[in-house]
Formats: C-alpha cells, sequence, structure tokens
C-alpha cells in the first residue's frame, strides 16, 4: 500500500521559454506531467491514485500567459488564470459567455490558480476513477460506474462507449458554443484543432479526453470574431451554487438578425464525455425569434437519442430545461 | 520487456490487465527475421523449372470454402486493424467495427466446423505420424496428400489461435454494450484480465502467423495455391510437381471450360 505520509519523489522542470518546455515534453514523453495551476493534478497525487516521475511546470512562461486581440478575433494564453479571464474587459465585452463560464467555476480561489489550458484539459471527475480503482479510464478492462450497483447520478447520457464519464469543465462548453480553436504546439511544431475535434470521447480514446499527443502543450486558444457581441445564455445546475461541478449545464451562443435567429451554437456539459452539441436544436431555431414557444418546440430535440443510467434519468429532463431557458431569452 | 501488464489498485492489489503490447514490436521483428532467412535460403537454392498451369484442371478447393476463406480474411484484417491500430497510437472509434467483424468471423467459423464435420474429409488437414517424414525435405522426403505438413500445421495454429481469440472476444463482448444487450458483469475484474490477456496473446501470434501465411502465399512456386484459393482449381502438373496423386486424387474442376470462362469464386469447383 502507498505511504501517505511523504511526497513521493518527483522530478521538477521549471522551462521559461516554449521551446524548452517542447523539447522537455518530447523527451520524457509518457512519464511526465504538465503542470499549470495544479488544481486538477494536486488531488490526483495526494490521494495517490496517479503518480508521476517528472513534472513540466509551465507556469514560468510568460508567453503562456494573457490575452490578446488578433486580426481575427481574441486569442488567450493557456497559462492565463480563470480569474484574469473573468476580470478581463475585451472577454466581458465580446465573449461574456466565457467569462460566465469562467466565474462559476469551483471557487475564488482555485479560479485564481487554475488555468484554461488545466481547465480544459482536466481529467474527469468520476470517483471510481479517481478513487485509483483499475477501470477502463486508468487502463483497465471495466466500469465500475456502468454496472448494476454502480452510483452513476453525475454520468453520462450520451457518446458512452464502456466508459460513461463526463467532461467536468465549465469552459469547455463556452469554447465549444464559441467556436474556438485551440492551439497545441510540440517540437514538431503547432496545429490548430477546433474545440469540437479538441475534445475526444472514449469511443476514440478510452484514457485520454484531449487530443492533445504525449508531446504537445495547449499554447493558446483563439475564439473567432464570427461570435463576437452574440447573443448568449450560460447556466450550470449544479448540487451547490458554488465550488461545485456541472450535473447539467448549457452554452449557447446566438447570432440574431431582425428579431430572429440567423444561426445558433449550443453545448451541453455534464452530460458526455466532451461538450455536447446540439445540432438538431441549432437547426430548429433558425429563422425563429428568441421565444418560450421556439424554446418548447426545440427542447425535446435536445435529449434524442439519450442513454440514460440507473441513476441520472433526470438529467434529460434538465437539459430539456436549460434549452427551454436559453432559448426564452 | 513484460509480457504482462499489472496495475497496483488503490488497496494494494495487483491487477492483472492483459498483454504487454511492447511484444509487439518483438513479434513483428521476429516474424521479419524469419521471413528475411527463409527468402535467403530459398534465393541461394536452385529453383527448377516451375510446373505448368495448363492442361488438366483439378479440383482442390469448392466454391463454399473459398468463400469461407476470403470471409474469414476480410474479417481477420478488419480485426486485427480496429484492435492493433488503436494501441499503436492510431486514434478512431474501433469497437463496434471490431466486434462486428468478430460476429462475421465466428459465424464463418461455425458455419467451416459444421461443414468440415459433416461434408469434407477432415482427415485431409489432421496431422498423422506418417506426415512426420515430410520433415526429411529434399527428394527423401515423400510428397503430400492434398496438404503438406507444413500446411496442416499452420491451419492448426491459426485455428488454435483463432478459436482462442473467438472465445475471448464473445466473452468481452457480453461485457459492452450492443444493441441487444446491456453490458453484463459476469466476469470479475480477474477473470476479465485473463481475456484481455489470452485476447492479446492469440492477436500477438496470429500476427506471426498471418504474416509467414501472407508470405509464403505471395513466394512464386506457391503462387498456384493462392490461384487456387481464388478459382479453385490446380493443374494435373502441379498436382504431379507438388502432390502425391496416390494420397489426394482430386477430381476434375467442374467444367474446365466454365471455369476457363468465369474464373471468379462462384466457378464450382467440388
Ligand atoms: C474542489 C474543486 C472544485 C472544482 N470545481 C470545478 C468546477 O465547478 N468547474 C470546472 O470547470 N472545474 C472545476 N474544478 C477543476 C478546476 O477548475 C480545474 O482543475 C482547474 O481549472 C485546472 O486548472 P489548473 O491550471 O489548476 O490545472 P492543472 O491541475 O495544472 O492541470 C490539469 C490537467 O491539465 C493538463 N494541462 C494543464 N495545462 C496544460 C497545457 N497548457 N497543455 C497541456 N496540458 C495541460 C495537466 O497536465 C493536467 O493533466 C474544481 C477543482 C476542485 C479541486
Ligand atoms: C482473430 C482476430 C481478433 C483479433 C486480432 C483481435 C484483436 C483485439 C485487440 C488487439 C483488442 C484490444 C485488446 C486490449 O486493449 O488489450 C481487442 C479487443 C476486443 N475484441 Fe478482439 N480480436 C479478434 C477477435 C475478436 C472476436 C471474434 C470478438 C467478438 C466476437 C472480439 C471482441 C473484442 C471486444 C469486445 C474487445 C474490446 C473489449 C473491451 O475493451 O472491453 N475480438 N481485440
Ligand atoms: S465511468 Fe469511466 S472513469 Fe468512471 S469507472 Fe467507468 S470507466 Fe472508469
Amino acid at each position: 500500500m502507498t505511504a501517505y505520509d511523504v511526497m513521493p519523489d518527483i522530478e521538477l522542470y521549471q522551462p521559461a521559454t516554449v521551446e524548452d518546455a517542447t523539447e522537455l515534453a518530447a523527451r520524457l514523453k509518457g512519464s511526465a506531467w504538465l503542470l499549470a495551476g495544479g488544481q486538477d493534478t494536486y488531488g490526483w497525487l495526494k490521494d495517490r491514485a496517479k503518480t508521476v516521475e517528472a513534472m513540466i511546470d509551465l507556469k514560468g512562461i510568460d508567453a503562456l500567459k494573457g490575452i490578446r486581440e488578433t486580426p481575427g478575433g481574441v486569442e488567450i494564453g493557456a497559462l492565463t488564470t480563470l480569474t484574469e479571464i473573468v476580470r478581463h474587459p475585451l472577454i466581458g465585452e465580446r465573449y461574456p459567455l466565457l467569462r460566465e463560464a469562467a466565474a462559476v467555476v469551483a471557487s475564488p480561489q482555485i479560479r485564481n490558480m487554475g488555468t484554461l489550458g488545466g481547465n480544459l484539459c482536466q481529467d474527469t471527475r468520476c470517483w471510481y476513477y479517481r478513487r485509483g480503482l483499475s477501470c477502463y479510464r486508468a487502463g483497465g478492462n471495466t466500469c465500475y460506474a456502468d454496472s448494476p450497483a454502480g452510483m452513476n447520478r453525475e454520468h453520462a447520457l450520451f457518446g458512452a462507449s464502456r466508459c460513461v464519464a463526463v467532461s467536468p469543465s465549465d469552459t469547455a462548453i463556452a469554447l465549444s458554443a464559441l467556436e474556438a480553436t485551440m492551439i497545441a504546439t510540440s517540437r514538431r511544431g503547432s496545429r490548430e484543432i477546433p474545440a469540437d475535434d479538441f475534445f475526444v470521447g472514449p469511443d476514440v480514446d478510452i484514457v485520454n479526453m484531449t487530443a492533445l499527443a504525449a508531446d504537445e502543450v495547449l499554447a493558446s486558444v483563439r475564439l473567432p470574431d464570427r461570435w463576437a457581441n452574440a447573443e448568449f445564455h450560460f447556466e450550470k445546475v449544479a448540487d451547490r451554487n458554488v465550488w461545485d461541478f456541472a450535473l447539467v449545464s448549457i452554452a449557447a451562443a446566438l447570432r440574431m438578425r431582425d428579431g430572429h435567429i440567423e444561426n445558433a451554437r449550443f453545448a451541453c456539459g455534464g452530460v458526455a464525455c466532451v461538450p455536447y452539441r446540439l445540432p438538431a436544436v441549432e437547426r430548429a431555431v433558425v429563422g425563429k425569434p428568441r421565444s418560450e414557444s421556439t424554446g418548447e418546440q426545440a427542447a425535446h430535440l435536445a435529449s434524442r437519442g439519450a442513454k440514460p443510467l440507473n441513476h441520472n434519468q433526470f438529467k434529460v429532463p434538465l437539459m430539456e430545461n436549460l434549452v427551454r431557458r436559453a432559448l426564452r431569452g | 520487456m513484460e509480457i504482462v501488464r499489472y496495475r497496483e489498485d488503490v488497496w494494494g492489489r495487483e491487477v492483472l490487465l492483459g498483454v504487454s503490447w511492447d511484444l509487439l514490436w518483438l513479434v513483428i521483428a521476429a516474424t521479419f527475421i524469419v521471413i528475411m532467412v527463409h527468402a535467403a535460403i530459398m534465393l541461394a537454392r536452385k529453383s527448377g523449372p516451375r510446373p505448368s498451369a495448363d492442361g488438366e484442371r483439378l479440383s482442390r478447393h469448392a466454391a463454399q470454402d473459398r468463400w469461407f476463406h476470403w470471409i474469414t480474411a476480410a474479417a481477420f484484417f478488419v480485426l486485427l486493424a480496429t484492435g492493433v491500430l488503436p494501441i499503436v497510437g492510431v486514434k478512431f472509434p474501433w469497437l463496434t467495427a471490431h466486434w462486428v467483424a468478430g460476429i462475421v468471423l465466428t459465424a464463418a467459423i461455425v458455419f467451416h466446423i459444421v461443414r468440415s464435420l459433416f461434408w469434407k474429409d477432415l482427415a485431409a488437414i489432421w496431422i498423422k505420424p506418417s506426415d512426420l517424414a515430410e520433415l526429411a525435405g529434399g527428394a527423401a522426403a515423400p510428397l503430400p496428400g492434398k496438404y503438406s505438413l507444413a500446411q496442416k500445421g499452420m491451419h492448426l495454429a491459426m485455428a488454435v489461435l483463432v478459436l482462442v481469440a473467438v472465445g475471448t472476444g464473445i466473452a468481452m463482448l457480453v461485457q459492452i454494450d450492443t444493441p441487444w444487450w446491456a453490458r453484463s458483469n459476469f466476469l470479475s475484474e480477474a477473470a476479465l484480465g485473463w481475456m484481455f490477456l489470452l485476447h492479446g496473446l492469440s492477436t500477438l501470434a496470429l500476427i506471426g502467423f498471418a504474416a509467414l501465411h501472407l508470405y509464403f502465399t505471395a513466394r512464386p512456386e506457391k503462387q498456384f495455391y493462392l490461384r487456387a484459393m481464388v478459382k479453385g482449381w490446380v493443374s494435373r502438373s502441379e498436382l504431379a510437381a507438388h502432390h502425391d496423386p496416390a494420397r489426394w486424387t482430386p477430381d476434375a474442376a467442374a467444367s474446365g471450360d466454365a471455369a476457363q470462362a468465369s474464373p471468379g469464386l462462384g466457378a464450382d469447383a467440388r
């Protein structure tokens, strides 16, 4: 049994440039853990549910921090803290959807330390996995949550493939609705990954929640002009109003013209391993006003194809109600 | 290099997870070396004139058996690709294609077993002590019947390995959701570990044997066996050169003209 009284030995690297960080990530591939604000990381280490040989601390890399305007929109460095995002005027003016999402993450202390990159790359909160059981996501051959006695109230309605865990990130659904692009960098170069491809479900990769390769660092997130100053709705339902993960959440971006919805993007949290887009709802609301009756018409489309587990049927009406509320304006 | 993957769980118990996939590279390297050594030996050896494919055509594989072979081969390669590519880092939604191909393979094998038990000459593929004389090699070795000792050995190895993969695959399939059932929990974590280990070990061995099978099929002196598996027939000269007509007396290919006119899998050869 692992000892809890002393911290295991961890080799700590503190690069000051992106080049050094990617060089280290390539060299230590597999044995190193990228560290940002540590708010997800330290939980794993304290519980001894995961151990690491080496850590690459990204906090000293200034190039990965800050929010700047670009010709196509706004770019946010992956090491920018959630508090900075909440307070930044550009985000507040153009993308209040992201501000609202970042503002409801955990608690003020965690938002002060936690970064956007860490929030997007954090691991699922399924407690069987967090407790260190050897389930699929931990490299094993079974799922404890999706079993007759499994406690799966917080788990997925959609896209489960053996693992039924959900994405815990509040900012992920906002970025999916805003059609953001993630910039991944490694020694091999940089690549742009659309938000919808950045998050991966268990059908594709049962042990990783993002498309990042082992030697890649998330450098920044780009928000396109396309959705700047659109109409937005963000809502998160959790057991507690603060310091708690979403049971179900919704992020909606609606581009209006002459009182009618011209274009819309909806993403739900807490219902799948990835931000769960609602394409049927998006199609159905085009050309309609933002109203109670549009919400009524579209709500049932949201939960089509849901496969509830033993204890999470309540998420179906909850999700539909969040769509109604997003559309009534 | 480890053979088996274990994980220490939160209670300090060692949980068996499956085979160590590092072995994949070992299997690939070992198979490559075997093939290269064999190819070099064959290159050094003088090869005699190849028997003619012209003349009388004799039936080697019935249409049903050729269909079985190619369906099995297609299902096998789908299973191999969908099973192994994600392990070596090619990420895609693999599981549904995998178990669907698994069901196709299982059905094909059930068909083959039933047909072999009741309609075919099972003894033709079975290894008998007398076959061991073929090991002598050269002129001293007797010519085989329908199947050489090497072919019988390959069939036996493939049959055992595929049956292990199918048996463990079915046990694993019961543990996941399909359109017909929700996942069952009938296997303990330890038993599941054994299923994954055997499934993985059979996969590794099958990679080696399948590569050898493909290599031998591609060898110039054996290519007529590939044609026989596509079109159904061998020529009288091929039979005389590679088989003992006293131990294997095939019928004439049903209507040699028909076989020539429509050489596809449908051409009947009993
Ligand atoms: C009590 C508690 C409550 C919480 N409640 C919520 C909540 O309500 N909503 C919510 O969204 N989150 C919540 N969280 C999660 C928390 O917000 C996130 O864990 C935090 O934002 C992570 O950011 P970090 O910088 O601290 O990440 P870290 O812990 O440093 O990193 C998290 C993961 O991301 C990887 N990573 C970090 N940065 C990068 C990068 N640049 N490139 C590649 N990989 C990277 C790390 O390797 C690690 O695997 C909660 C956490 C706790 C402890
Ligand atoms: C003979 C060819 C086969 C090969 C080469 C093969 C290969 C593989 C491989 C490499 C894996 C991944 C194992 C791991 O991650 O450790 C796998 C998993 C699996 N195989 Fe196969 N397999 C074969 C046949 C079958 C058959 C016949 C079935 C079903 C009828 C099947 C069902 C499954 C299932 C359900 C899994 C996933 C189990 C899980 O993740 O829970 N396989 N296979
Ligand atoms: S839901 Fe996923 S993370 Fe949770 S026990 Fe099942 S396999 Fe593990």
